[in-house]
């Protein structure tokens, strides 16, 4: 039933794949943003870019948390999925690994290009990498249970940001301190860690109240 | 004696409208006591001379504002968990005061920054955490005002807000732990005044002070909450809905 | 018992500011409510035929079975 729900998440992504690819545009221009806000010089974008880059993962991660439920939501799939002899979490586990796959993933795999930008060394890229990898999963996990909380309500992405966003903050805090660590040239693993340790913990915990709030936002 | 009956919110409402004024004259006895302690009988600070005397109304809303939301949240919580509307109606009355408690916290954070170490607003890890508090508050009422019934609201709060409470203290660590790091091996920027008996006394009447106030004003808040709620179900009854 | 000087050492501006804004808070938060609840007030009275629910069950006065 994962499989199938997953294998068709990423069908219908396919088929709108111009979302996926906004997202990336998104992700890539906000980053491109800073440094003609602050000025070119290097050793100043050095500094800044894991913050930068992590936020602009953050915002464009937000960006694309409507698409987790809404659309399944607007033609009646996700009522039908609530009344499947399957656990519900299961279900929201699917569809939020379906939408790290299509959301998250090309963020990860963009950023190390991203990365260039801000003249980062080979090895740091290697964990501003590894960050996201780690780092995203959480983002998509603690973003189900905002996207099912704000179903079908006015204020849309502006609501979800306000929800989301504060939850986020220790994630960017870990993700963005591993990169730093590694451009200053101390260890990065702590971070890392840490960063994981909140990954198993948002998989854990995070279905079950994506869960929940699904079946309050559908009753 | 049934108790149980007072969970009724049309049971509770005459027993809140008692409660209030008690609430109040106490509170507002115990704001003139703590101010009068904090003033005229706790010495100037030694370190930081007569600047510190923000902290009798900068800590005890800080504490509040956390107090709050944890009450909130467990209010919530069992409104949720025991369909009890009366314990939902007070977890939305619970968080508008305890954001207002953080909005002082804040401020009065920043006027107590400034004389002290010269500038209005420093990241250190309780000032940011502050923060972050106020817009878990924000995004609680945000969510509330967005839904249109009151019960699914009051559901919908209830997961938030057991969210946002787990997720505080790991914000919090994460927090202190940024703090730390990116300060370096600097003194420790928030020099807390070492408390002498008047102050520690002036602060606790205070913060008693703050509690009072709270109960008057978030009792206040349910009746409007009642009264609207009965009032929309009653133009709904007479409409048919 | 020591009487504080009002310029507080020249920090003046900086508590009678916290406390100011601290009352402005509190008093806006009071003020809110009351008119809060006055527009319930002036609703209850305009609607007063029809009766309120919690009346039409007359829970005021009843005893839980």
């Amino acid at each position: 039933m994962l499989r199938w729900l997953v294998w068709r998440d990423l069908m219908l992504a396919w088929r709108r794949r111009a979302d996926m690819l906004s997202t990336v545009f998104f992700f890539v221009i906000v980053v491109s943003l800073f440094p003609l806000g602050i000025g070119p010089e290097t050793q100043l974008l050095r500094t800044i870019a894991p913050g930068v880059v992590w936020v602009a993962a953050l915002l464009a991660s937000m960006l694309s948390l409507g698409r987790l439920f809404a659309n399944d939501y607007y033609d009646g799939t996700l009522e039908q999925l609530l009344l499947t002899p399957q656990p519900l979490f299961l279900v929201v586990l699917g569809k939020t690994l379906a939408h790290w796959i299509v959301a998250e993933v090309p963020l990860v795999l963009i950023a190390p290009l991203v990365g260039v930008q801000f003249d980062l060394r080979s090895d740091t890229l290697w964990i501003l990498f590894a960050s996201l990898l780690i780092g995203t999963p959480v983002l998509s996990l603690i973003g189900s249970v905002g996207a099912a909380l704000t179903l079908g309500l006015r204020g849309g992405g502006v609501l979800i940001s306000i929800l989301v966003l504060p939850l986020y903050i220790p994630a960017l805090i870990f993700g963005s301190g591993a990169v730093e660590a590694s451009i200053i040239g101390s260890n990065p693993a702590p971070h890392l860690s840490l960063l994981g340790a909140f990954a198993i913990v948002s998989v854990l915990f995070s279905p079950f109240a994506a869960a929940a709030a699904l079946r309050i936002s559908l009753e | 004696m049934n108790l149980y009956r007072y969970a009724s919110p049309a049971m509770f409402y005459p027993v809140a409208g008692k409660m209030i004024p008690w609430f109040s004259a106490a509170a507002a006895i115990l704001f003139a006591t703590g101010l009068f302690v904090g003033f005229f009988i706790a010495p100037p600070d030694f370190q930081q001379g007569e600047a510190y005397r923000i902290i009798f109304i900068h800590v005890p809303a800080a504490w509040m504002g956390m107090f709050l939301y944890v009450l909130m949240a467990i209010y919530a919580g069992i409104g949720w968990a025991f369909n009890a509307r009366l314990s939902s109606m007070m977890a939305s009355s619970l968080a508008i005061t305890g954001a207002m408690f953080t909005a002082i916290s804040l401020v009065t954070g920043a006027f107590w920054g400034k004389p002290t170490w010269g500038t209005w607003w420093v990241w250190d890890a309780r000032m940011t955490s502050t923060l972050i508090l106020m817009f878990l508050y924000i995004g609680f009422i945000s969510l509330q005002a967005a839904i249109d019934d009151p019960r699914k609201a009051d559901r919908a709060g209830a997961v938030l807000a057991l969210v946002g409470v787990i997720n505080v203290p790991i914000i919090y660590f994460s927090v202190n732990w940024w703090n730390t790091l990116h300060q370096g091996a600097t003194i420790r920027i928030l020099q807390k005044p070492t408390i002498r008996g008047s102050m520690l006394a002036a602060l606790l009447i205070m913060l008693a002070a703050c509690w009072f106030y709270s109960v008057a004003v978030v009792l206040m808040r349910l009746r409007c909450i009642i009264l609207e709620r009965e009032q929309n179900a009653a133009r709904f009854a007479e409409v048919g809905v | 018992m020591n009487w504080p000087d009002l310029s507080m050492g020249g920090y003046g501006f900086y508590i009678w500011g916290s406390y100011a804004f601290s009352l402005i808070a509190i008093v806006w938060e009071l003020v809110s409510l009351g008119q809060r609840k006055k527009a319930l007030t002036q609703r209850q009275r305009q609607s007063s035929d029809t009766v309120p629910a919690s009346v039409l069950r007359g829970s005021a006065n009843e005893t839980t079975s």
